[in-house]
């Protein structure tokens, strides 16, 4: 179900995306440089590849979701999905997320004012908190992992484990590339330099919608774990 | 940022460059993609080789003692799943897709230079594991390329151990190839087009390419899930897929998985995979029949929506490789509805294709030879796909060589044919030699004829009853002897079919070493890759300036027109040339 969602809301996105790129032209009729090329095109490639990168996250963590609710009710009342304690420091991590995702976008503001001070301070911070959360969720494992009451074989347990570290390898590529980029701002980035500037704001901005896009999908995940 | 600055950007990359990095770490895509497409055709080699002892030991049981029903059925699946991905797909995707996108958008690269790079090395990584599996202590998996669960990781299957992981893993790092692949693709389309490159004049090669790489990107996800989980009940004892049971009279640690989920989640991403390799070989097709029948393409506006409506409407249709698995009878309604609304838009393309033949100027060339012989077997694999699509009929006919000769004709000789159209196509602009068209007749011939030859009569033997992966059949009241004489003829017809492949590579050789040599436009085509200042082109394409598109992909023989094409580049009369 949950996939079907996913697949609608993306063939919706595609579709619009096709009608308002003018599909209904009849290219046989007119000859001459066409309107609305790649003139007024004023996405950067990176940005376009990102969202492309998102839709296909979506995809996998959407599948992984309904992976989840299918295997949950593949056996309903023959074998019995024992529902999980989802320990609290979950609460804790989801909270050092949300602020990991808003000290991103406190440093995207900054780098669109070419605010260096404070993009250099809230962008690792960003980054760190991120470092905390999965700490947290190593933290999470090893609480349920102490009980002692749950099982490899036992599905509630194998997907908590799964869900959280395919999403905790997400953020930790995420991390290298915002620790390269910490690292180009930190070294010696320069109001002057304009180029250098764009570059770090691309980056910036770039590491912000992931982030985002990650803090969904977290949020999702978490609700989808607390609701069974 | 606005995109032209990006497609003509001034950096190194289009420098002259050492001999390593511009062979072997080369960012160029052309280069790239005659990697890409070298590595998958020598695997593709393979995998016929494989195919050919499979049909030695159906043709002639108990001749050839190295078959064994353990190696067979290694056979089976390193066939199936070699051909499927690491052939079909990167064939279609990293070679043309590299090659063709940035030169028919009129781009100097993609736009991810770096990654698509990487892409490459990554798919190697990939094909290299693949192979590794035939040096494991037990083996490639024997599992059949579906690789379900439990019997994929169950002790008895070939390849339990080892084989299975080795698969998964491979399977995996092929995901992620793709997807670095996958995304240079669809952001280039949409980013890197020159301009006056409208969506609309986007030749349908692009376009095939383009929603095929969506779809792949959109479904491969579910196959790297389906291989996490998989792997994870083989390797750590999860029960994701594993159910609780008896193996080798010992109770398993598994209990309560679902090996159904197993298949809904392939099948998600294994029918779109079917269109992953349909929709280029639609749109390549599509390019080669107005080119060589010099007038312009049926329906182009048609063609676009019914790629696009045949790409989403693949996502609702999987379930339909699942009939015999159990299902609720509203679910079987459904798929089988789905799957037959799937026939509109694709017989609207073949109507279109058979419509820029009529009254055209067909020039019967060695591409327009494979093109139109496209046209006969994707017809005759559509059509054997109506019948499986419904649920009556599919049950009887499920498992037996009718499916068999059903998916080999649609997605296994259709494709194919496309490929060899576009290699003959694009030959000389990829290598600046012409192909010895000759030899290239022969292998149309051997192959065209052949392929019927091998698979007509499995649809007769799938009606009898004739069931798919048994090693042997031997005596059955249901099965007459004339079904073995046949199985006979299918085994001969597959070596001419595999003797002609010899003549293709041998053609290939011979034409790179001592082909005449190529002109600029060959074909006499209007689209931009034909229109670069040298060939082949170099790193970069375009010398100092990009292109500039005045008009669709298809003016050929237009009235008044001074000859049968006008180049996409070319400005109308009376008109100078953009600035």
């Amino acid at each position: 179900m949950m996939t079907a969602m996913v697949i609608a809301m993306l063939t919706a996105i595609t579709v619009w995306w096709l009608l308002i790129q003018r599909l209904r032209e009849k290219p046989w009729t007119h000859q001459g440089v066409a309107t609305g090329s790649q003139e007024n095109r004023t996405a950067s490639a990176p940005h376009v590849g990102l969202w492309v990168f998102l839709a296909v996250v979506t995809s996998l963590f959407g599948l992984f979701a309904s992976a989840y609710v299918m295997r949950m009710h593949a056996h309903s009342g023959v074998v019995h999905w024992h529902p999980l304690t989802e320990p609290r420091v979950l609460w804790v991590n989801t909270a050092v997320l949300v602020l990991a995702s808003a000290a991103l976008q406190r440093a995207r503001n900054a780098a669109v004012r070419t605010d260096l001070d404070t993009l250099r301070t809230f962008f690792p911070l960003g980054g760190a908190l991120t470092v905390l959360f999965l700490l947290g969720q190593v933290w999470a494992w090893r609480e349920l992992a102490v009980t002692g009451l749950y099982d490899r074989t036992d599905p509630a347990y194998a997907f908590f484990i799964l869900l959280t570290a395919v999403h905790g390898v997400h953020l930790l590529g995420g991390l290298v590339v915002l620790g390269r980029a910490s690292a180009r701002i930190w070294r010696g980035l320069s109001r002057d330099n304009v180029v250098a500037v764009a570059k770090a704001r691309q980056s910036v901005e770039l590491c912000t919608v992931y982030w985002h896009c990650l803090l969904l999908i977290w949020l999702g995940l978490f609700a989808l774990l607390l609701s069974t | 940022m606005a995109y032209v600055a990006i497609a003509d950007r001034d950096t190194h990359l289009h420098d002259p460059q050492s001999w390593v990095t511009k062979y072997v770490w080369s960012q160029d895509h052309k280069v790239i993609a005659i990697q890409y497409g070298s590595v998958a055709i020598l695997v593709g080699l393979l995998a016929l080789v494989l195919s050919l002892f499979m049909r030695l030991q159906i043709g002639f049981p108990d001749t050839f003692s190295f078959i064994t029903p353990y190696r067979y059925y290694q056979f089976v699946t390193m066939h199936g799943m070699i051909m499927v991905i690491y052939l079909l797909t990167a064939l279609f995707l990293g070679g043309f897709g590299n090659y063709l996108i940035p030169l028919m958008c009129g781009a100097r690269d993609m736009v991810f230079p770096y990654m698509n790079m990487l892409s490459f090395w990554v798919y190697l990584l990939s094909v290299i594991i693949l192979v590794a599996s035939f040096f494991a202590p037990d083996g490639p998996t024997g599992a059949g390329w579906t690789l379900y669960p439990p019997q994929a990781v169950l002790e008895g299957t070939p390849g339990a151990n080892w084989g299975i992981v080795l698969m998964l893993v491979s399977l995996a790092v092929f995901i992620v190839a793709f997807t670095m692949g996958g995304l240079n693709y669809v952001t280039t389309v949409l980013q890197a087009r020159c301009r006056g490159m409208t969506l609309m004049r986007m030749p349908l090669s692009v376009w095939g390419i383009f929603v095929a790489t969506i779809l792949g990107l959109l479904a491969f996800p579910a196959l790297l899930v389906s291989a996490i989980m998989l792997l994870l009940d083989h390797t750590l004892g999860t029960s994701f897929f594993m159910p609780a049971l008896m193996s080798m009279g010992e109770q398993s640690d598994h209990e309560g998985g679902s090996p159904i989920l197993f298949q809904h989640l392939f099948w998600f991403f294994g029918h779109p995979e079917v269109y992953i390799v349909a929709l280029p070989a639609f749109g390549i097709v599509s390019d080669l029949l107005a080119t060589h029948a010099r007038k312009n393409i049926f329906g182009y506006r048609m063609m676009v929506w019914a790629i696009v409506a045949i790409g989403a409407l693949s996502f609702v249709v999987w379930a339909h490789h699942m009939y015999v698995s159990g299902m609720n009878p509203y679910f079987g309604f459904f798929f089988a509805t789905t799957t037959l609304i799937i026939a509109i838009p694709t017989a609207i393309k073949v109507y279109n294709w058979i419509l820029t033949l009529w009254r055209g100027d067909i020039h019967l060339t060695l591409p327009n030879l494979f093109a139109i012989g496209f046209i006969f077997t994707f017809v005759h694999g559509g059509l054997t796909g109506l019948f499986l699509g419904n649920v009556t009929v599919d049950l009887p006919l499920s498992d037996t060589y009718f499916v068999i000769g059903h998916f080999h004709m649609v997605m296994g000789v259709s494709p194919v044919m496309v490929l060899f159209g576009a290699i003959y196509h694009w030959f000389p602009k990829i290598t600046g030699k012409m192909p010895n068209m000759t030899l290239g007749k022969i292998h149309f011939w051997m192959t065209f004829l052949g392929t019927y030859a091998i698979y007509l009569p499995m649809h007769y033997l799938g009606i009898l009853g004739m069931p798919r992966r048994y090693y042997a059949y031997g005596q059955s009241d249901f099965l007459p002897d004339s079904a073995h004489t046949v199985n006979e003829a299918i085994t001969i017809a597959a070596i001419v079919v595999a003797t002609a492949q010899v003549i293709f590579i041998i053609n290939v050789i011979l034409s790179l070493w001592k082909g005449e040599k190529a002109p600029e436009n060959p074909w006499r085509a209007t689209t931009l890759e034909w229109q670069t200042p040298t060939t082949p082109p170099p790193h970069g394409n375009w010398g100092p300036k990009l292109p500039v598109v005045y008009r669709w992909a298809y003016d050929y023989s237009v009235p008044g027109a001074d000859k049968d094409y006008i180049p996409q580049n070319e400005p109308p009369k009376g008109q100078p040339a953009a600035a």
